[in-house]
C-alpha cells in the first residue's frame, strides 16, 4: 500500500504540474485551452527527435519545452486574438472551438509526421529504497523535477511576472491601471503554459513511454485536475492533482484501470455539480 | 498638463460626449462638473485609455496618448481612479499599493504618505482588499494611485458610496495633496465638494462643456446655482 | 408581415415583446422537409450499386439524425451536450446487448435501449439545470459522461466486447441488412425528426426555446420555466439519439466503442451543424451531405484529414458564424420577395 501512496505520489505531482498550466491560462484569458495535451505531446516529439539525432538530454528537454512555448504565443498571439474581444461565456465557447481545432491541427501532423512516435527517458540505475520503498531512478528523478518546478512557480508569484499574472487574474480592468499590460502577460502565461506541458510530458517518460496519441489524454487529464482544484486557482490544481493522483494510483492497483478513469472522470463531474469553485477556487 | 481638444467618445458607434476641450496646468486642480449620465466617466474612461476615441485630441505634458492603451498612459505618469476602484480584491492593502509602482517596487516614502494620509490603510495593512468598508476601498484606490507618485491623478466621482463625513474627509485629503504639489482632474457630481478644492471647474452637460471657469465664478453663476445647487 | 423566404431559417433573437409565429398553413411550414427527404430518396439510384457507397450514405443519414438531436438540444436551448455519441451509444449498445445476450425481440430491445438513453440524457439536463450550470459546466459535465460511458465500454469486456467490439446478430435476416433498406429506414428517420424539429419550431414549446435562448431571466420573468423547457429539450434530443443507435447497431451488425467515440461522433456533429447553422431546419442535413462527401473526398489522406477538420473548425467558428444555410437564405431574401412581388401573392 505505501508503495502505491508513494508512486500516487509522484504521480500526483506531475498531475498537480498538470492542471496549473491548464489553469492558469483560464484564470488568465477566460481560455480552456483544448490544445494543452498536444502542446506537451509536440514538446514529447521534439525532444525524442533531437534525443535520436543525438543532442544531449538537457539540451533536446530545453528545446521541447521550448518548441511548445513558442506554440503558445503563436496561438496566443494569433487565433487568441478575436477570443480575447469576447467577453464571458461567448470568450470561454469561442476560445474552446478555436483552441479545440488547433489540437486537432497539431495533432493530426504529429500523427502523420510520427506515426509510432513515442518519448521514453530511460534513467538508468538502481532503484532507490525510500521510507522502506524501492523506488525507480526514474520515478526520483520525475519527482525531483516537479518539486523544483513547484518551488520555481512558489517564488516566481514574488516576482513582477508573478505578481502581473496575480494582479490579471484578480481584476483586469485595475491591472491596466496600474500599468499591466494584460495581452503580454496573457502571452507570457500561454507560453508558459506550454513549457509546463512539456515538462510533465518529459517527466512522465521518465517513467512510462509518452505515445504520440497522448495529446487528448493529457487535455482531459489536466482539465479535470483544474476543475477539481478550482478553475483559476494554482493551488487548487497543485493540490488536486496530487490527491487524485493518489486516487489514481491506489484505484488502478486494487480495481482497474478503465474505473479508474471513470473515478477521474466523476471527480471533475462531481466537483461542478457539487461544489463548482472545486477545492480552493474562489 | 492635460490638453484635451475635441474629444468625442462613445459606445457602440454612438457618442455619448462631444467635442470636450478641457485643460489642467501643472499644480492645478480641475472639477468636471455633471449629474447622472452626463458624460464624465465616459470622458474619464477615454482620456485614459479605457475607451476607445472616436475624434479629437488628448495631450499629455506634450506628448499625443490620444488612443493610447490604457496601461502605458498609467506608465506615463497619469493615474486614473474609477469609480468602480478595481482593486485586487484577494491581494493584502500593502499588496495593493505595492502594485500601483508597477512595474517597480514602490518608494517607501510614498508608501509612508499614503499611511500618513489614510491612517487606517496602515491598521488594516494585511487585510485583503475585499474585506475592507467601502470607504477604506476607496481610500485604497486613491493610495495605490498615488503610489505610483504620478503627474495627474484623475479620479471619477471618489464620494461614490461614501457617507457624507466620509466624503469631507476624503476631499480634505484631496486638498493635502492639492497642497502637496499634486495635479487633481476630479470629476464630481456633488459640486459643492468639488469646488471647494478645486482651482477651475467644467460643467458638462448632455455630453458637451456648457460652462467653464474659475471655481468661484462658477459658484456664483445662477444657472449652475440652480441646476447643481439647489438654489432658486 | 415581412415577406420572409420560406420558415426555415430560425429567426436570431426576438424581443419577448413579439408573439410566435402566426400559424402558417402546413404545406409552407413543412415542404422544405417533403424536398429534401424527396431528393435524398434518389440517391440509391446512384449509389446503390456500391454496396461501401450505400454503406456510407446509410453512415451520413446516421450522423444526420445524430445532428438533428444535438440541435434540438443545442442550437434550441444553449445546453452543450458533449455526449452525443455516448448516448447513441446507450442506444446501441443496450439495444444490441438485450436483442442477443438477453434475447429478448429486437422491438422490445429497441425500445428499451431508447427509453434508457432518453433517460440518461434528460437526467444530465436536469442536473444542469438544477445545478443552474452554465454553458461550460454543462459541456465539461457531459464530456465526462461520454468518456466515462467509453471507458465503461472498453472496461466491461465481457458485456460489451471490449476494444474488439461487438458484433450484433439480432438483425440478421431481416432487412435491416440490405443496405438499400437500410438507407430508408434511416431516411425516414430523419425525415421524422425534421418534422419534430419543425413541429417543435412551431408550438408553444419552440416559442419558449426562442424565449429562453434570447434572454433567460427575461423568459423566466415572462412565465417560461426555463428548466422544465431545458429538460423537454434534452428528452427529445436523447430520445431521437438513441433510438438512431440502437437502429444503426442493428442495421450494421456491428459496433465498437471508436463507433460512438466523442472524437468521431461529437467533433463531426459539432462541426457539421455549426457549418449548416446552429438552430435552422435544414442546417443538419446540408451540414451532413457536405461532409459526407468530404470525409470521402480526404479519405486517401490519411491523418491530414484530422488537420483538414481542425483548419475547418477554426476557419468555421472565426468567421462563418451563423451557418451555410442562414448565408444562402440571406442571400436568397431579396431574390424571394421578387418574386413573390411578381406573383402577387398576399404577404
Amino acid at each position: 500500500m505505501k508503495a502505491v501512496v508513494l508512486d500516487g505520489i509522484v504521480l500526483g505531482l506531475q498531475f498537480g504540474l498538470l492542471g496549473v498550466g491548464m489553469t492558469l491560462v483560464y484564470g488568465l484569458g477566460g481560455v480552456l485551452n483544448l490544445a494543452y495535451g498536444q502542446m506537451a505531446v509536440l514538446a514529447a516529439m521534439v525532444v525524442a527527435v533531437a534525443l535520436s539525432g543525438g543532442t544531449p538530454a538537457l539540451v533536446a528537454a530545453a528545446a521541447g519545452l521550448l518548441a511548445a512555448a513558442a506554440a503558445g504565443v503563436v496561438i496566443d498571439r494569433t487565433l487568441m486574438l478575436p477570443v480575447y474581444r469576447q467577453r464571458g461565456e461567448r470568450r470561454v465557447l469561442l476560445g474552446l472551438l478555436l483552441t479545440l481545432g488547433v489540437a486537432f491541427v497539431i495533432d493530426g501532423l504529429l500523427l502523420w509526421r510520427y506515426p509510432d512516435g513515442a518519448l521514453r527517458l530511460a534513467i538508468g540505475g538502481e532503484a532507490v529504497p525510500i521510507l522502506g520503498v524501492r523506488m525507480r531512478v526514474g520515478s526520483l528523478w520525475a519527482t525531483g523535477v516537479s518539486l523544483a518546478v513547484a518551488a520555481l512557480l512558489l517564488a516566481l508569484r514574488a516576482t513582477t511576472p508573478g505578481r502581473a499574472a496575480h494582479a490579471v487574474i484578480q481584476d483586469e480592468a485595475g491591472a491596466r491601471l496600474v500599468g499591466i499590460n494584460p495581452a503580454a502577460v496573457r502571452t507570457f502565461i500561454f507560453a508558459a503554459s506550454g513549457a509546463l506541458a512539456g515538462l510533465v510530458a518529459v517527466t512522465r517518460s521518465m517513467t512510462s513511454p509518452v505515445s504520440v496519441t497522448a495529446g487528448f489524454d493529457f487535455t482531459i487529464l489536466a482539465l479535470i485536475v483544474a476543475v477539481v482544484g478550482g478553475l483559476g486557482s494554482v493551488a487548487g490544481a497543485f493540490l488536486a492533482g496530487v490527491l487524485l493522483g493518489i486516487v489514481s494510483t491506489v484505484s488502478a492497483f486494487y480495481i482497474g484501470q478503465y474505473i479508474t478513469t471513470i473515478v477521474l472522470l466523476a471527480a471533475a463531474a462531481l466537483t461542478i455539480v457539487v461544489r463548482p469553485r472545486g477545492l480552493l477556487g474562489r | 498638463m492635460l490638453e484635451v481638444s475635441g474629444l468625442s467618445a462613445g459606445y457602440l458607434g454612438e457618442n455619448v460626449v462631444e467635442g470636450v476641450d478641457v485643460k489642467v496646468g501643472a499644480g492645478q486642480a480641475v472639477a468636471i462638473i455633471g449629474s447622472n449620465g452626463a458624460g464624465k466617466t465616459t470622458l474619464f474612461r477615454a482620456l485614459c485609455g479605457m475607451l476607445p476615441v472616436s475624434a479629437g485630441q488628448v495631450r499629455f505634458d506634450g506628448e499625443d496618448i490620444t488612443g493610447r492603451p490604457a496601461h502605458r498612459i498609467a506608465r506615463a505618469g497619469l493615474a486614473y481612479v474609477p469609480a468602480e476602484r478595481h482593486l485586487f480584491p484577494r491581494m493584502s492593502v500593502h499588496e495593493n499599493l505595492a502594485l500601483g509602482a508597477f512595474p517597480r517596487r514602490p518608494d517607501p516614502s510614498a508608501v509612508r504618505l499614503v499611511f500618513d494620509l489614510f491612517p487606517r490603510l496602515q491598521e488594516r495593512r494585511r487585510q485583503p482588499a475585499g474585506s475592507l468598508s467601502g470607504g477604506e476601498q476607496q481610500m485604497l484606490a486613491v493610495g495605490r494611485a498615488l503610489v505610483s507618485r504620478p503627474r495627474l491623478l484623475m479620479l471619477d466621482e471618489p464620494t461614490t458610496g461614501l457617507a457624507p463625513k466620509l466624503a469631507t474627509s476624503a476631499y480634505e485629503a484631496l486638498r493635502v495633496l492639492k497642497e502637496r504639489g499634486v495635479t487633481l482632474l476630479v470629476a464630481e457630481q456633488q459640486v459643492p465638494l468639488a469646488l471647494s478644492v478645486a482651482d477651475r471647474g467644467y460643467v458638462l452637460e448632455n455630453g458637451r462643456i456648457r460652462f467653464e471657469g474659475a471655481s468661484q465664478d462658477l459658484a456664483r453663476n445662477p444657472e449652475v446655482r440652480r441646476a447643481y445647487l439647489g438654489v432658486a | 408581415m415581412t415577406a420572409e423566404p420560406d420558415a426555415t431559417v430560425e429567426s436570431d433573437a426576438k424581443p419577448l415583446g413579439v408573439s410566435a409565429r402566426p400559424p402558417r398553413s402546413l404545406t409552407r411550414a413543412f415542404w422544405p422537409i417533403a424536398v429534401t427527404g424527396a431528393a435524398l430518396a434518389l440517391a440509391p439510384l446512384w449509389l446503390g450499386d456500391s454496396r461501401y457507397l450505400m454503406r456510407l450514405a446509410v453512415d451520413a443519414l446516421a450522423f444526420g439524425a445524430y445532428a438533428i438531436a444535438f440541435n434540438v438540444i443545442f442550437g434550441s436551448t444553449n445546453q452543450l451536450f458533449l455526449c452525443v455519441g455516448a448516448l447513441a451509444g446507450v442506444g446501441g449498445y443496450t439495444s444490441a446487448i438485450l436483442a442477443d445476450r438477453a434475447k429478448l425481440p429486437m422491438a422490445v430491445g429497441l425500445v428499451l435501449a431508447t427509453a434508457l438513453a432518453t433517460v440518461l440524457g434528460g437526467f444530465l439536463s436536469w442536473v444542469a439545470v438544477r445545478r443552474s450550470l452554465d454553458v461550460i459546466f454543462t459541456g465539461i459535465v457531459t464530456l465526462t459522461f461520454s468518456l466515462s460511458f467509453a471507458n465503461l465500454l472498453l472496461g466491461q469486456r465481457e458485456l460489451t466486447g471490449g476494444e474488439t467490439g461487438l458484433v450484433v446478430s439480432a438483425g440478421d435476416g431481416t432487412f435491416l441488412q440490405d443496405r438499400v433498406a437500410a438507407y430508408y429506414l434511416f431516411l425516414g428517420m430523419l425525415v421524422a425528426f425534421l418534422v419534430v424539429f419543425r413541429a417543435l419550431q412551431r408550438s408553444h414549446i419552440g416559442w419558449a426555446f426562442r424565449a429562453l435562448r434570447d434572454n433567460e431571466v427575461a423568459a423566466e420573468l415572462a412565465g417560461v420555466d426555463v428548466a422544465r423547457y431545458r429538460v423537454y429539450a434534452g428528452l427529445i434530443g436523447s430520445a431521437m439519439l438513441g433510438i438512431t443507435g440502437a437502429v444503426y447497431a442493428h442495421s450494421e451488425a456491428f459496433i465498437s466503442p471508436s463507433t460512438f467515440a466523442f472524437g468521431h461522433v461529437d467533433v463531426r456533429v459539432l462541426v457539421m451543424v455549426a457549418f449548416g447553422g446552429l438552430g435552422t431546419l435544414l442546417g443538419p442535413v446540408v451540414g451532413t451531405v457536405v461532409f459526407a462527401v468530404l470525409d470521402e473526398v480526404l479519405v486517401d489522406v490519411g491523418q491530414l484529414r484530422t488537420v483538414v477538420y481542425g483548419l475547418l473548425i477554426i476557419a468555421l467558428f472565426l468567421g462563418f458564424k451563423r451557418g451555410a444555410v442562414p448565408a444562402v437564405v440571406d442571400f436568397l431574401r431579396p431574390l424571394a420577395r421578387l418574386v413573390r412581388a411578381r406573383v402577387g401573392r398576399p404577404s
